[in-house]
């Protein structure tokens, strides 16, 4: 009996080192040494994407270098989670809170919340789309342009021959389709313009921005249209997925693909000449124009409702100039 | 082993206990349940480490830390519930954990050589490559014998090896321990049956709450003084006697049939009568009285009761018509273990003590639940302060007892117990034994089941005999039968 | 536990007491520590706030402020905001202070008006509400506004309390584990029984779209009346009953594991909201749809605590006063015997998992009514967490051990840890990892726990 009792004592306060250990040193490490003007509150939609990674770091950095101390957190598209998120940034009195929705509907209820409590609200990358709620500032890149883009780059991969294409599409997300919206306007004029090169959308499959998806829905794709020549997959993942698919039906050579997004995978795989061209976005100018934007807000400047960052188109030959592939 | 002791919260279940135990020697270890029996074995199987006292096998001292080590020493429990893995074969569990392998890769056919050899020794029949729960109870017993071999054991511990087995299995039992003792074995015997102590026991030892409080020879010990010994206070008839006084038919079965099990068994049970159903084990008498409680389903036959033709579909139609079964495994059928002596006691009769119906279940009274429990708790002598206690912490009789009390609370008219007295120590037996009488006295039909034949002829009115499902014969006048009749009818 | 201690010393029967104390309630000294902790942790300046802020500085202005000093209040928008203006300029008033403007706002308005005053009729004393106080804009004032350099910044004085005991942030924690531990009631009672529902994350998600989607098509959206709300929240309810009532009528009849049943219940449900609401968030309720989320009716706590206290009441004397509850345990605890004393087990089955698909449906319109939209996408991966909070709270997943209100604490116990690493800012990897020790922490205990049974 007393051994068994020692024993739970000992397990209890293990339990309760441990964890006091692990909040200790997640402390240290993510709350930046508060800086005297307050602390942004940020949460992200998943911090297992590298852009968001990179968004949450640089707001970090930049913050630190204006005086702001700040709290990442990430929805991890729980939009339930990101709420209370968002609640307990308001109990921690955060001055200002970043915010990338995991829903762009259901987080209207969230960000009435901080408005209510007088907190300005900022979304990077993601918009909110509920009514009645105050956004100081929307920070994003400029999906539309970027279609465009990468509509340009089909149309020079694809020469004067046109062809089939196909788009690996994610509805759920307002920025993808903005991305596919640019995308058709471009070939559209195109084919007005070029009656004897047109390039037509044959399928818009849900890729769902994931390689396994991607993958799949190339095979089936290749497997309805034996003359594929391009797909637009609007991120890296599902052109990479999409990639894989090829080279498993030998069509590798066959079919161009245009991706989105500039990641790292993305990148290396334009080097290798896998992915014909990206158009890329800036995460860090993003989070940079977030970080601006809320210390002219605090400072009573102007700031727009809507600030895009645009893309910029990404080929091999940016690739072999670029130092961070190297 | 001398001055073992052993210290569990709140209870000493040990109190420095001498054994001795001769080479060649069988020993006979006797007592009531909760004597401290159990906990004597598992030290001495390595299982449970004594708070004092030391084992000397040979002369040497054995530390016995663990089950393991206790193997190693020459040591072999062979617990009621045999310690078999299920699925694996004879031959796989002879060896569990001393395979014979060569860089890991078993080498079967020494194993199978040397598996068939053991298991001839036990003079039992075993197929060494049937996956065990296909194995027959004693079968499964010659493959924990052959077990103990296998470590060339030196003390065989044996824990009620009988409780399960017919007539000719246990003979056969004590061939083979007539055959260890011969190799030069020890056997520590653990049982509740007095004959077969007296047929085999050399010595017998008597432990009576955690002390050794008798050894001598198995001649020098009268069955009489023994019990008394076990109770620790003198006792009245082992089967207590009563008025007769027998009425109409009660509860009468008509073609009684499922599958092969229960083939056309048709009889009555009168009131103030208690009629036993013996025979051997897997003649059908289980599942006869399954069936008359609706734990099974009949493929035909009538049941009724006072002249009233039930329709029995499960427990609950039985349970509301006032037939109730004390079944025979009480650890898996009768209690729910985890659970506290008030609810095991409250759950047939959760209506009788509920207050209206809410939603299937209406608020349970348990002022009046708790009342009613202390009522029996009293005239049953149910442990003082069980009644919040879980069941499963209970000894077997007291366990018993609870079921007992569950059921005389749900007013049953006809009562069957199977197997009544399993597991349960002498004192408790006789006392389940005067309630049976007195529920027959107050007209209530009785139908039992037991293996034990003495407990069938000392107890019942009139016995049926069965064989392979079937009533095969019956005996009106048990008071001038004897086992051998019993057994005639039952092998045929 | 604890009997036949008479021959014990009273120091031995202390220490029974306490080491039976940790066994019994040992999730709930657990809760109490973790409270305890998050409280010295999260210990921080605490700034005063509304009609308490104004009180605070007009008590200091005397100090920096002659009579007749000219005063600017700055505020920002919203209740406390306004309580904070509203009544300093009351006091300003009142002591014979003139209040040269009153700026109401976000930053660019201060900044309008500072600029107003610094044009004219300048100021001495700015006098800011907490949040005001922070903005960029009263940097290097002096610099930028020379006609303002003489005026003195003043702000509440900010005292030191723990983030996490503050009163909103308690309601907080029991608001945002509303949702799991309603869930954790019929979960509860499900692994009481012995058997597992996989299936309440996707019923959660499955509720809220049947829910939403009640009311915008058949109840009139945004229009929608009270009506219109109850019989969307019924939708959702019932048609995750009627899913709870499936997968128990697969258990029980068919005998197949509950693990597979709900597994695929699991599978249906999730794909049927997502079909439902085709693929998309489903907003067009009417605002009053929030009352059970947001609402706080009753003396300041929110709706859906109140909700969930209620419903854990009930079930606690549900469990322990019913002939159902007695079954409940019964059957989980050895369902032969149960059945062998006429206990209807297989109806029993059923209803436990009815219910756990009612209280998940009902999981389902909170959070809905606290997101005021439905989707597909909510309740992923809360069967783990209702599941841990059950196991947390002292349930044996073997069944028929276990208490309901141990499973309230245990989902405290991971609403606690929840809020205070966010408050701590801890990031969500090691929050998964920490969890994931408590949880193992534990099922240690009831492990300990059986073994000295």
């Amino acid at each position: 009996m007393k051994g068994k009792h020692d024993m739970r004592g000992t397990i209890l306060a293990t339990v309760a080192m441990l964890t006091a250990c692990v909040l200790g040193c997640g402390g240290e490490a993510e709350k930046q040494a508060a800086g005297s003007k307050g602390t942004i509150g940020v949460s992200v939609l998943t911090m297992t994407n590298p852009f968001f990674k990179t968004i949450a770091d640089t707001i970090t950095a930049e913050a630190a270098a204006n005086g702001y101390a700040t709290t990442i957190t990430s929805g991890e598209f729980d939009v339930a989670k990101q709420q209370n998120q968002v609640k307990d940034f308001i109990v921690a009195g955060c001055s200002a809170i970043v915010l990338c929705p995991c829903d762009s509907r259901s987080i209207g209820p969230a960000i009435e919340e901080a408005n209510a409590a007088g907190i300005p609200v900022f979304t990077a990358d993601i918009a909110c789309l509920a009514e009645g709620v105050d956004v100081v500032s929307h920070i994003a890149s400029d999906n539309l342009g970027g279609g465009r883009l990468a509509a340009e780059a089909m149309i020079e991969a694809l020469g004067d021959g046109g062809g089939e294409v196909v788009v690996l599409d994610f509805k759920q997300a307002e920025s993808c389709i903005l991305r596919v919206q640019g995308f058709k306007e471009v070939l559209e004029q195109h084919n007005t313009d070029h009656p004897d090169a047109v390039i037509s959308i044959v399928a818009e499959l849900p890729g769902d921005g994931k390689k396994d998806q991607g993958f799949k829905c190339t095979e089936d794709a290749l497997q309805a249209h034996a003359n594929l020549a391009g797909i637009f997959a609007i991120n890296d993942p599902s052109a990479l997925g999409a990639r894989a698919a090829l080279e498993k039906a030998g069509k590798a050579d066959d079919v161009v693909i245009v991706g989105f997004d500039g990641q790292l995978d993305g990148r290396q795989a334009i080097l290798e000449g896998k992915i014909y061209a990206d158009p890329v976005q800036f995460p860090d100018r993003i989070a940079a124009m977030t970080v601006d934007s809320i210390v002219r807000y605090f400072a009573g400047d102007e700031v727009a409702t809507q600030q895009l960052i645009p893309c910029e188109l990404y080929r091999q030959a940016e690739a072999e100039a670029d130092e961070s592939l190297k | 082993m001398r001055g073992i002791s052993k210290q569990y919260p709140g209870v000493k279940a040990l109190d420095g206990v001498d054994l001795t135990l001769g080479r060649g020697e069988v020993l006979a270890l006797m007592g009531e349940n909760g004597a401290g029996k159990s906990t004597l074995m598992k030290v001495l199987g390595g299982a449970v480490r004594p708070d004092a006292g030391v084992i000397r096998i040979d002369g040497q001292p054995q530390a016995m830390l663990s089950p393991l080590a206790a193997r190693a020493a020459g040591v072999a429990v062979i617990y009621q519930e045999f310690n078999l893995v299920p699925a694996l074969s004879a031959q796989e569990n002879i060896f569990l954990g001393l395979e014979r392998a060569t860089a890991g890769f078993v080498r079967a056919g020494e194993e199978r050589r040397q598996a068939v050899e053991l298991l001839a020794r036990t003079g039992v029949e075993v197929p060494p490559g049937v996956p065990c729960r296909r194995l027959t109870v004693a079968q499964q017993q010659a493959v924990e014998i052959a077990k103990a071999l296998a470590v060339d054991a030196k003390v065989i511990v044996m824990d009620e090896p009988t409780a399960t087995l017919t007539p000719q299995e246990v003979q056969k039992l004590f061939a083979v321990i007539a055959d260890l003792t011969r190799q030069g074995i020890g056997v520590i015997y653990v049982s509740h049956r007095l004959d077969e102590i007296e047929a085999i026991a050399d010595r017998v030892q008597v432990l009576r709450d955690g002390q050794s409080v008798a050894c001598r020879t198995a001649a020098e010990m009268p069955r009489r003084e023994l019990i008394e010994l076990m109770v620790g206070r003198s006792l009245e008839e082992e089967f207590p006697k009563r008025q007769r006084a027998i009425g109409q038919p009660r509860l009468v079965v008509r073609g009684l049939c499922r599958g092969t099990a229960v083939r056309d068994v048709s009889f009555e049970v009168r009131a103030g009568e208690i009629v036993a159903l013996a025979g051997l084990v897997g003649a059908g008498r289980t599942e006869t009285v399954r069936l008359i409680f609706g734990a099974d389903r009949a493929d035909a036959g009538t049941i009724e009761l006072d002249g009233r033709r039930l329709s029995i579909r499960s427990p609950r139609d039985a349970i509301a018509a006032g037939i109730c079964l004390l079944t025979e495994d009480r650890k898996h059928q009768g209690l729910v273990l985890s659970q506290s002596v008030l609810h095991n006691f409250g759950l047939p009769n959760a209506a009788h003590f509920a207050r209206g119906s809410w939603a299937g279940g209406g608020w349970i009274d348990r002022g009046r639940e708790r009342r009613a429990f202390a009522g029996y708790a009293e005239s049953l002598r149910i442990r003082a302060n069980a009644a919040d206690r879980p069941v499963g912490t209970l000894s077997g009789g007291n366990q018993q007892k609870v079921v007992l009390a569950k059921w005389l609370q749900s007013a049953s008219e006809v009562l069957v117990f199977d197997e009544p007295t399993r597991g349960i120590d002498v004192g408790a037996k006789v006392e389940i034994y005067g309630l049976m009488n007195d529920l027959a006295a107050r007209g209530k039909a009785v139908l039992m089941v037991s293996s034990e034949l003495p407990e069938v002829l000392g107890m019942a009115d009139r016995i049926l005999v069965m064989h392979e499902g079937r009533i095969t014969g019956e005996i009106s006048d048990p008071a001038t039968a004897s086992q051998a009749d019993i057994l005639s009818l039952a092998i045929r | 536990m604890n009997v036949n201690n008479d021959s014990a010393t009273p120091v031995h029967r202390f220490r029974g007491v306490a080491a039976a104390m940790l066994a019994d309630q040992g999730m709930l000294l657990v809760l109490v520590l973790l409270c305890a902790f998050f409280s010295v942790v999260t210990l921080d300046e605490q700034t005063p706030a509304g009609a308490e802020a104004a009180r605070q500085l007009a008590a200091s202005l005397p100090e920096e402020l002659a009579e007749g000093g000219r005063l600017l209040v700055v505020a920002g928008r919203g209740g406390d905001e306004d309580a904070f203006a509203a009544s300093l300029a009351e006091q300003a008033a009142a002591a014979g202070w003139q209040v040269v403007a009153v700026s109401q706002g976000g930053p660019r308005e201060a900044r309008g008006a500072l600029e107003e005053l610094a044009a004219g009729q300048a100021a001495d004393v700015i006098a800011c509400s907490s949040s005001a106080g922070a903005w960029g804009v009263f940097d290097g004032l002096g610099k930028r506004l020379p006609a303002l350099a003489e005026a003195r910044v003043l702000r509440p004085e900010p005292s030191r309390w723990p983030n996490f005991l503050k009163t909103t942030n308690l309601l907080n924690v029991a608001n945002q584990i509303a949702v799991i531990a309603i869930v954790a009631i019929g979960m509860t009672l499900v692994i009481l029984t012995g058997g597992i529902d996989l299936s309440v994350g996707s019923l959660i998600a499955l509720s809220s779209v049947a829910g939403a989607r009640m009311i915008r098509d058949v109840c009139g959206g945004q229009e929608a009346g009270l009506a219109g709300m109850l019989a969307g929240a019924a939708a959702g309810v019932v048609v995750c009953g009627v899913a709870g009532l499936l997968s128990g009528g697969v258990v029980t009849l068919f005998g197949i594991p509950p693990f597979i049943a709900t597994l695929a219940m699991m599978l249906v449900a999730s794909g049927s909201a997502y079909i439902l609401a085709a693929g998309q968030s489903i907003n067009q309720v009417p605002d009053a749809f929030v009352w059970l989320g947001r609402g706080a009716d009753l003396g300041g706590i929110p709706n859906a605590v109140v909700l969930m206290l209620v419903l854990y009441g009930l079930a606690h004397i549900v469990m322990s006063r019913t002939t159902f509850g007695r079954y409940v345990y019964a059957v989980g605890g050895n369902a032969e015997a149960a059945r062998l004393s006429g206990v209807p087990v297989q109806r029993v089955v059923l209803a436990v998992y009815l219910l756990c698909g009612l209280l998940a449906g009902l999981g389902g319109i909170v959070m809905a009514s606290q997101l005021k939209s439905g989707a597909p996408t909510y309740g992923q991966m809360y069967e783990l967490y209702v599941i841990a909070a059950v196991v947390v709270g002292g349930t044996s997943l073997s069944g028929g051990e276990g208490q309901v209100l141990g499973t309230l604490v245990g989902a405290l116990i991971i609403a606690v840890i929840q809020n205070g690493m966010n408050l701590t800012g801890v990031e969500s990897y090691t929050q998964k990892v920490v969890l994931g020790l408590v949880i193992l922490a534990a099922v240690l205990l009831d492990r300990l726990r059986s073994r000295r049974g």
